[in-house]
């Protein structure tokens, strides 16, 4: 069991099937947030993402231009909200949790990251059709370090009168 | 120091391209969410919507610093604004020239009768940030 405030909730299956299809088969856009010691928000761009095996863990794949501020908030306070979203449709979720640890990207990082590029060109080559496709892929840039983290709670976050619902863990839970 | 938004920037705003907003409650959980709008009001402030009764909107009224990144995907640039909640306007030529804007976007993105704007959330520009693709890639 995993303490979430007063709540005792069941240590598996924290993101269920139906989300690790949507982040590994749909989702083609990423944003991360965090804070320093003194609360004030920081930004990261996220080029890619992955679901651990063990479905809690999450890591993210952030470029280096979104790197300040980031380690050392992470650091400070553990606290990690990754935004996920289905462009165009704006279907999107919001996973927050606790920072595990940091480690550089690895090989197969970069094809996880070269298969949400694709998916993003092929998603939004219907709207940018005088946009040359290099412009688009430049949109996804290539990952700089890997944050991974333990997923606690998940999020609605499509934009519409229920976007901010918690859906993980259920508010029966 | 006064912070400044440079013109370039305006078009940017008016693109259409979601935007991406970061907050943190006054109890230090940060949220990551899209926006819709972000309004150009004048050179050091902007315009945010508040459509829903959202995390975001309690927290930049428990913690009024905010991230907002927005991106010109033609023009290959990125900018990061880095805000603080000033005060929230429910009528007036800013709230009015939002309200149009917002029904505009719903319509074309098939949200008529979703989106319905509530107030506009006034911010003051602590600092702007110009990101070239080509330096983040």
């Amino acid at each position: 069991m995993h303490k979430l405030g007063s709540l005792s909730i069941p240590t598996t299956d924290m993101i269920p099937e139906k989300f690790v299809r949507f982040l590994e088969q749909r989702a083609n856009v990423a944003f991360a947030g965090t804070r320093d010691h003194e609360h004030v928000p920081h930004g990261h761009r996220v080029c890619g993402w992955r679901v651990d095996a063990d479905q809690r863990t999450l890591t993210a794949l952030i470029p280096e231009p979104f790197t300040p501020h980031l380690v050392e908030s992470l650091e400070d306070n553990g606290q990690f909200a990754l935004t996920v979203e289905q462009f165009p449709s704006h279907e999107t979720y919001q996973f927050k949790g606790r920072y595990l640890r940091h480690r550089p990207v690895q090989h197969d990082d970069v094809e996880v990251v070269n298969r949400v590029r694709e998916r993003f060109v092929k998603s939004i080559r219907p709207i940018f059709t005088d946009v040359p496709e290099p412009a688009l892929k430049a949109f996804t840039p290539g990952p700089s370090l890997a944050v991974e983290f333990e997923v606690l709670e998940i999020y609605l976050q499509t934009p519409g009168p229920g976007a901010g619902a918690r859906v993980i863990p259920s508010a029966e839970t | 120091m006064r912070v400044a938004l440079p013109a370039e920037i305006r078009p940017v705003l008016d693109n259409g391209i979601p935007a991406v907003m970061v907050t943190c409650s006054g109890n230090g959980v940060p949220n990551t969410t899209i926006l819709s709008q972000v309004y150009y009001v004048d050179e050091t402030h902007v315009a945010l919507s508040f459509q829903f009764f959202s995390k975001t909107i309690r927290n930049v009224r428990e913690n009024p610093r905010a991230y907002v990144f927005v991106t010109d995907v033609a023009g290959q640039v990125a900018w990061i604004l880095q805000l603080e909640f000033q005060h929230s306007e429910t009528e007036g030529p800013i709230f009015d020239a939002m309200d149009m804007q917002i029904e505009a976007i719903a319509s074309a993105t098939g949200m008529s009768g979703i989106f319905k704007l509530r107030a506009a959330d006034i911010y003051r520009v602590l600092l702007v940030e110009r990101l070239p693709y080509s330096e983040s890639s």
